[in-house]
């Protein structure tokens, strides 16, 4: 992905010094074996992923490559070209976004308001207010944009929603319970009785940091936002993801919630399974520390970099990064 | 009277072709109604009308030789008198705009005359789970329900075995002591069999519901023209500082389908007393069912209705409640569903006249089938004799922006003398689940005073797409989502049920009705 990347939004870094030798079986379409390496660029203050980058590579030409510790893998997410209308009015929202995600990566998106970050977080869920036009995204090797948004939840996609939506008259507990016991049809598994699930929720609720009494209350009915985004991370502590999209987590939050729900998607955290992150704001990405920052802007992904690039944004802005 | 009207297609069902009458005149009529014909003249040729007074002799003839205790047989003369003046109402009657009755009085009316053999009494003792005091086709029966659980001085029980005199002149000089009644108010007081009295005590109260099931089992098969009629009827007196719960479960017996069932129960609260109501009404789908609930309330007392009406193939429950004092309290929450071809009809009235009156009402319905109905008018009337003056506050409330609405309320402040301090708010939510399935609702509001706080609001949805697709992004098929909003939507009111058991059993049948009507659709 490095590479990708580097090939719209900057010039192709000639890779100098290889400490290792892509052994992609799949690279033979490419003219010359490229290895590829972290560039100093892309140093990371988060523990590296223990895969190279070179499996990223990948994006362009493949979906399968073999990693450094010669384990045959796919990327978890896979995103081409993908572009997007509002369905009411027709207006394009996403101009061709691409992004591969690995399986133990966290990302984060970043951009100005209106670039199209929590549009895209809702394409991949498939939410019907927009319309996919164009590209690819394939998630665990299967064409998402076939799928219904309950069979993308089921294959192991959450969105945690901006803003969720109130649902009187329908209680939190039996809103999981339903959800959980979907997902445990979906694997063959008997579904949970309601005194099975209890003992299954009750200890998760630790996670988030909530009394009991928040199971029994209306599904998001005259929550705080605080505890809306509680809500939205016991949820995925319930059900589980391989990819968890995280959309402005972090808006509304006062410090001391934003370290809750930070702490609670730190122990969510797995070595397999990802997190994207939609955010505006850098102290989000000083809990949760990304292994790649991308920066959106007019519905793409125009530079992607490693934390430091939140570094960048904060001392000069959207503006500089365009500029470069 | 301002009417919302609103149908997902189109109003119209298909009209048949009017050959001699005109159009005009008849917009609604439907080919059954025009089939008509046999004895029926015309309701304003005369005065009386020849059906009313056919059917007012079949339940002289259906009433028990046996003569009747006082009450009941002034109940009687007047319903007799007034019947003879009423006529059947049809869709030009204000009240009755939107529910075609044509279906009961097209059918072979058969006021039932006796009991049902002891067989079927013991099959409806072995249904009934909890203790209760049965109805069965309207006959009160002595029932294995000891009233010796029951505080001092209360009396539950026929008014026959009604042994008190003082009761006995209390319910003498109250009962059917009202003049808002309709044809189906006076066709209940001539043909009611029995009368059952509930009477509470001064300062008495009554721990456990008394809970009153009515159970009809004398039907016809559906389809056919006979229709049983059965008139339960019901008084309720709370002295001063009295309380109690009343349980109303109306069923009808497996395997009976076609019947009537005329019910009237009257309620009068004393000063300071408390009346909680629960009402279930399971009626077969093919079923008629017609419900009057009077309530007179005297100062401080409070009176809360909880309705859960599922049944009937018409269905309707006309709700009076009168406010005689002052810093009274008066809250109506019902709920009615629709899952096949049916008219779930709620006509309200709730009258304040007294200064620092109370009232609120929350009434939702849901309809789930192309050719079901719901019908709403819920009037709230302030006026009262209290002089203060102050400022007016009258604000509409909308709960939730509804996608599609036709709305329109009235409001009228009309002078500014009465009902000082009055609080009143009107919320009425429909859900349409089917094309052209149709609701018309008509909340409304006269305010004869300047001091009070009313609000109403009406809305009228399909479901949320929003909340439809949090469902989705969960992993819950789109499905179980529906069902289980549209199931929340009614459980807002069910959760109202003072009793457990109650609300248990309710949720229980209002799940099940919904997902017959999903494998039915699939």
């Amino acid at each position: 992905m490095a590479w990708q990347i580097q090939c719209t939004a900057s010039p192709p870094p000639l890779p100098s010094f290889p400490p290792f030798t892509l052994k992609s079986t799949s690279s033979i379409s490419l003219p010359l074996p490229l290895p590829l390496t972290r560039s100093s660029r892309f140093r990371s203050t988060h523990a590296p992923s223990p895969r190279p980058i070179a499996a990223s590579f990948s994006a362009v030409e493949s979906t399968t490559s073999t990693d450094g510790l010669g384990n045959s893998k796919t990327p978890l997410l896979e995103v081409k070209g993908l572009t997007a209308v509002i369905a009411e009015t027709k207006q394009e929202i996403l101009k061709g976004v691409d992004l591969v995600v690995h399986h133990g990566e966290i990302h984060a998106i970043m951009g100005k308001n209106g670039s199209g970050k929590s549009t895209f977080s809702k394409v991949l869920v498939g939410h019907p207010d927009y319309e996919v036009t164009g590209g690819d995204v394939v998630f665990k090797g299967e064409n998402l944009l076939d799928m219904e948004p309950e069979e993308r939840s089921l294959a192991g996609l959450f969105m945690s929603f901006q803003s969720p939506v109130e649902i009187p008259g329908v209680n939190n507990i039996d809103f999981l319970h339903m959800a959980y016991n979907a997902r445990r049809k979906k694997l063959g598994e008997p579904e949970l009785g309601p005194l099975e699930f209890y003992a299954y929720i009750y200890p998760k609720l630790d996670l988030v940091n909530m009394k009991t009494d928040f199971l029994n209350r209306n599904v998001n009915e005259g929550f705080s936002g605080g505890e809306r985004k509680r809500n939205e991370i016991l949820q995925l502590a319930v059900l589980g993801a391989d990819l968890a999209i995280l959309d402005e987590i972090d808006s509304g939050l006062d410090v001391d919630a934003l370290q809750d729900v930070a702490k609670a998607v730190n122990g969510l955290l797995t070595p397999t399974n990802s997190v994207l992150m939609i955010t505006h704001y850098r102290r989000l990405l000083e809990v949760i520390k990304p292994t790649f920052i991308h920066i959106m802007e007019n519905g793409r992904i125009i530079k992607t970099g490693d934390s430091s690039l939140a570094e960048v944004l904060e001392e000069k802005g959207y503006t500089a990064i365009s500029a470069a | 009277m301002a009417a919302l009207t609103f149908i997902h297609q189109n109003l119209l069902h298909s009209t048949p072709k009017l050959t001699t009458s005109k159009p005009n005149l008849k917009p609604k009529r439907t080919k059954t109604k025009l089939s008509i014909q046999t004895i029926r003249e015309s309701p304003q040729a005369s005065f009386t009308d020849q059906f009313v007074l056919q059917l007012a002799d079949s339940l002289e003839d259906s009433l028990p030789s046996s003569s009747s205790s006082l009450p009941l047989q002034k109940l009687r003369d007047n319903s007799s008198e007034t019947l003879l003046s009423t006529q059947w109402p049809s869709r030009k009657d204000e009240s009755f705009r939107f529910t075609d009755t044509s279906f009961i009085k097209n059918s072979d009316i058969n006021p039932i005359s006796h009991p049902p053999n002891s067989l079927d009494l013991l099959e409806v003792s072995r249904d009934t789970q909890f203790e209760s005091f049965n109805f069965v086709d309207g006959f009160l029966v002595d029932s294995s329900f000891s009233s010796s659980n029951l505080p001092d001085g209360v009396y539950v029980g026929s008014l026959s075995k009604l042994s008190s005199e003082g009761i006995l002149k209390r319910v003498c000089e109250l009962l059917g002591d009202f003049e808002w009644g309709d044809l189906f108010w006076s066709v209940n007081g001539l043909g009611a069999p029995d009368l059952m009295v509930v009477y509470v005590p001064e300062g008495c109260r009554v721990e456990n519901p008394i809970y009153l099931k009515y159970i009809a089992v004398e039907g016809a098969d559906k389809g056919s023209k006979k229709m049983p009629l059965s008139n339960p009827r019901v008084f309720v007196l709370v002295e001063k500082g009295g309380e109690v719960g009343i349980v109303e479960e109306f069923v009808g017996k497996v395997g009976s389908e076609c019947y009537w069932t005329n019910s009237v129960l009257e309620v009068v609260v004393g000063e300071g007393g408390k009346v909680s109501h629960s009402y279930v009404q399971k009626q077969s789908l093919s079923a008629a069912h017609i419900k009057w609930t009077s309530v007179r309330q005297e100062k401080t007392s409070a009176y809360e209705l909880v309705e859960v009406s599922t049944g009937g193939k018409l269905s309707r429950h006309n709700v009076h409640v009168q406010q005689l004092g002052s810093d009274t309290v008066t809250e109506l929450t019902t709920f009615h569903l629709s899952v096949g071809d049916q008219t779930q009809d709620l006509h309200s009235r709730i009258v304040l006249d007294h200064p620092r009156g109370y009232s609120q009402q929350l009434h939702k319905c849901i309809v789930a089938h192309s050719s079901g109905q719901a019908v709403f008018d819920g009037n709230v009337k302030v006026n009262s004799h209290a002089n203060e003056y102050g400022d007016q506050e009258v604000k509409f409330m909308q709960k939730k922006k509804p996608k599609k609405l036709i709305y329109f309320c009235w409001l009228l402040p009309l002078a500014t003398r009465y009902a000082q301090q009055t609080d009143a708010g009107q919320l009425t939510r429909s859900l349409l689940l089917e094309p052209r399935a149709t609701v018309n609702v008509k909340p409304n509001l006269q305010i004869i005073a300047d001091d009070v706080k009313c609000s109403h609001g009406a809305a009228i949805s399909d479901l949320e797409d929003s909340q439809l697709f949090y469902f989705q992004a969960r992993g819950i098929d789109l499905e179980t989502a529906r069902e289980a909003l549209v199931f929340s939507f009614g459980a807002e009111v069910i959760d109202k049920l003072p009793y457990s058991f109650v609300q248990k059993q309710v949720k229980d049948h209002v799940k099940a009705l919904l997902k017959s009507r999903r494998k039915g659709s699939s």
